[in-house]
């Protein structure tokens, strides 16, 4: 039995680690040994820093840094500073009104990015925020900000209702007491959600291929390039997309809940 | 009484701006796309056409590979995720290693992950096909047929997302008395029973969500088909872009979105029908 459960193992791990393997090898290690042979070495045989030199010294690429930077730390700020009073509100108000509103909010994530984002990009075209990254970010924040709300409503649930109302009792009026009583005690949740916020925007494709195709992003100049069949570009540009959000999935993996996933149901 | 009233309602005054903002963006556009599909696009009057015209231009395919997808990676997810969720669980040696291994998938942004598979399968030549040439079995065109179109699109998806279902499903056993699977041990039942009779009625809440949150995502999945199989075979997603990129009149493009929109919103009622109603 012992035995089943390990090869069972083996095999997951095998899975799991092959496709981050194979990205690695075509980051580091020369192409004429991976994309530009037909049967690419499974080993790296030799390593290099070139492909990332190639990468680092297209201006394109840059430039999509730069805007999905940008895009993604608004889409941060935005979701804080949406998700803080709306988590909070939630957190006062009787159940069933939270409960509903809380629904109203994760039937936003029901709706398919694709079908909202073409009526955006229409009116974006009028508003002359087509192709900016403020633009993009308000599209982005549907995506990023029924999760915010559900993990701050956890932080905020979390922190013993007596402190407010000492601070109440204390004198402190209602924004006196939030901003010098509960958001520094929610502080961990709040970073949380903005870096959590800040990665899926970083990631995110659909609004961002359709409301910021001139000056793209950086997922969706990778798409250009690999439908352009300059794959080694791809690559390159794939491993800069790839280490931050890495970094912060193992830095935030106490947030990565299932409960948070789950827009804040509770078993 | 009235004092309570009162507060809630400036309690209620924090929850307006993000009210109002999903109103704009995301409830009013949607609307805005659904009511408009039923229009012509030439006299703005009601009509079917734009619904009719696309039965020519590859819908009913567009449906069932999207319902192939569908179906196909949240039963290899549900499996993914349940198999290495017990494995965590059941804290095997190297537990711990195993739980951050499983989420690095999900540290891959959609678009790295499509080109990452498609390094791996490649038409000819590619990782996956050396491997088979080196164990000595014939290679395989990866994409000589829609079957193996789809089967990568779902395999490259499920590696990415499972963790969702591992993390939801690791939510679940965490809620389940110790004691129920005691009682059942003294009872005599084995690992099998135990798993039907006490894990899979306990995890059902879980799994249904877990069906929820994936379930939306795999209608929705875009980035990942157009970069490894491009246009063709069409899903649901692809083939909306597909008319909003290249036809002159928005209207067919509306009329894909709303048929999308419509099979999220059966596939949901028919997950909570079967997950017991959802909540509580």
């Amino acid at each position: 039995m012992n035995k089943i459960i390990y090869i069972i193992l083996v095999i997951f791990i095998i899975f799991l680690i092959y496709p981050i393997y194979v990205l690695f090898l075509v980051s580091f290690v020369p192409a004429i040994f991976t994309v530009d042979r037909l049967y690419p070495y499974q080993f790296p045989v030799a390593l290099t820093l070139s492909n990332l030199e190639l990468a680092l010294s297209n201006p394109q690429m840059i430039h999509a840094v730069y805007k999905s930077l940008e895009t993604a730390t608004l889409v941060g700020i935005i979701a804080v500073s949406l998700g803080i009073p709306t988590a909070y509100g939630l957190s006062k108000l009787p159940e069933k009104i939270a409960y509903a509103i809380t629904t109203i909010l994760f039937t936003v994530n029901m709706m398919p990015s694709i079908v909202i984002a073409i009526p955006i990009a229409a009116d974006f075209i009028k508003i002359g925020l087509f192709d900016t990254a403020l633009g993009l970010a308000l599209a982005q924040e549907l995506i990023a900000l029924p999760l915010t709300s559900f993990i701050l409503l956890g932080t905020f649930q979390s922190i013993p209702p007596e402190l407010e109302y000492q601070a109440r009792v204390d004198g402190a009026g209602l924004f006196r007491s939030i901003f010098e009583v509960l958001i520094p005690l929610a502080r961990e949740g709040i970073i949380a959600s903005f870096l959590l916020s800040w990665m899926l925007s970083w990631d995110e494709f659909t609004f961002a291929v359709l409301i910021s195709p001139i000056r793209p992003t950086l997922p969706v100049l990778i798409y250009l390039y690999t439908t352009r069949g300059n794959i080694l570009e791809a690559a390159a540009f794939s491993l800069f997309l790839t280490i931050p959000v890495l970094i912060l999935t193992v830095f935030l993996q106490k947030y990565l809940r299932g409960e948070y996933l789950g827009g804040g149901l509770k078993g | 009484m009235s004092a309570i009233k009162r507060e809630n309602v400036s309690f209620f005054l924090f929850i307006l701006p993000a009210l109002i903002y999903v109103t704009v963006f995301s409830f009013y556009p949607a609307a805005e796309v659904v009511w408009l599909s039923f229009h012509s696009p030439v006299s703005n009057s009601l009509t079917l056409s734009n619904f009719k015209a696309l039965i020519y231009f590859g819908l009913p395919q567009a449906i069932l590979y999207t319902v192939i997808v569908v179906v196909g990676a949240l039963s290899f997810q549900l499996f993914l995720g349940m198999g290495v969720a017990s494995l965590i669980v059941s804290k095997v040696k190297g537990y711990r290693a195993l739980y951050i291994l499983a989420l690095l998938p999900y540290g891959i942004a959609t678009v790295v992950n499509a080109v990452d598979f498609s390094f791996i399968f490649q038409p000819t030549g590619g990782f996956a096909n050396g491997i088979l040439k080196a164990i000595g079995l014939p290679t395989v065109n990866w994409y000589s047929g829609t079957p193996l179109e789809l089967f990568i699109v779902i395999l490259a998806d499920s590696w990415r997302n499972f963790p969702v279902f591992m993390l939801l499903m690791l939510a679940g056993y965490a809620s389940i008395p110790r004691e129920l699977y005691e009682a059942a041990s003294v009872d005599g039942a084995g690992v099998v029973r135990r798993f039907f009779e006490i894990t899979l009625p306990n995890l059902k809440k879980y799994i249904a969500i877990a069906l929820i949150i994936r379930g939306i995502s795999e209608f929705n999945i875009f980035a990942l088909p157009l970069i490894l199989i491009g246009y063709s075979p069409p899903l649901l997603t692809t083939l909306t872009y597909e008319f909003y990129s290249t036809t002159v009149t928005k209207y067919y493009s509306y009329a894909a979105a709303t048929i999308l929109l419509a099979f999220i919103i059966v596939f949901i009622v028919i997950v909570l029908k079967l997950g017991g109603g959802g909540r509580r």
